[in-house]
């Protein structure tokens, strides 16, 4: 199989696996999805993060930190949507998971410094506006330095 | 990237954090990209835009100038 088809094939199932249980996969869930060696799946891990498409966990290659939008940890950006809990990167992930599971979602966040609990909801493929503000901290060109951080 | 109440609580944190601020991006503006990031992400053909796709997205939105131009990497 070619490497651009395996990579495919790996991020299908890893999104596939996400939006299903609402927790990103590691190499061997991924592995067993597809019947690939995992080996195989984690050299497409490798691929895909030089593609800016996903963050290996720093210290364990077999795990994802971040399929964007979802998150494979915990954060401020929980977001409720298909009767499922997900986790988002930063507020913007939080509307995207709505957009890439286009469906209703709820974003249950808090404001960035004092903690106050803010709101983000997406109602048939709109979102429910109100003043908040994002502030994004790190320009463009460096997002993918530290994307943790970002 | 982080949500916040107004530009208030932002220039809150910015001080606590001695970090300057940077621009900020409404929730319409702020779901525009994440239409355009993640619509197809489930998909077979989904990627992430090139650099010269995400200038163009920003412009279409408002957002203009070195802080959003990917390339720029002194910004």
């Amino acid at each position: 199989m070619a490497a651009d088809d395996l990579d495919t094939k790996v991020k299908l199932a890893i999104y596939e696996l996400t939006a299903k249980t609402g927790s990103i996969p590691n190499s061997s869930e991924v592995s067993r999805k597809i019947d690939l060696d995992e080996s195989e799946v984690l050299g497409a891990f490798g691929r895909l993060y030089k593609k800016r498409l996903l963050l290996p966990e720093p210290g364990d290659p077999t795990r994802i930190r971040m399929a964007p939008p979802f998150s494979g940890v915990p954060t401020k950006f929980p977001v409720e949507a298909n009767g499922k809990q997900y986790y988002a990167n930063c507020v913007w992930d939080a509307y995207g998971i709505a957009a890439a599971l286009h469906c209703d979602a709820i974003s249950r966040a808090s404001d960035g410094h004092i903690d106050e609990p803010l709101t983000l909801e997406v109602k048939n493929g709109q979102p429910i506006l109100k003043s908040y503000v994002a502030h994004f901290a790190v320009a463009a060109a460096h997002w993918w330095d530290d994307l943790i951080f970002t | 990237m982080l949500l916040f109440r107004s530009e208030e609580t932002v220039d809150q944190w910015c001080a606590a954090h001695n970090i300057p601020r940077r621009p900020l991006v409404t929730l319409e503006q702020l779901w525009q990209l994440a239409v355009h990031w993640y619509a197809n992400r489930l998909t077979v053909e989904s990627r992430r835009p090139a650099p010269d796709e995400m200038v163009s997205i920003f412009a279409s939105l408002g957002l203009t100038g070195p802080f959003w131009d990917p390339k720029k990497v002194d910004s």
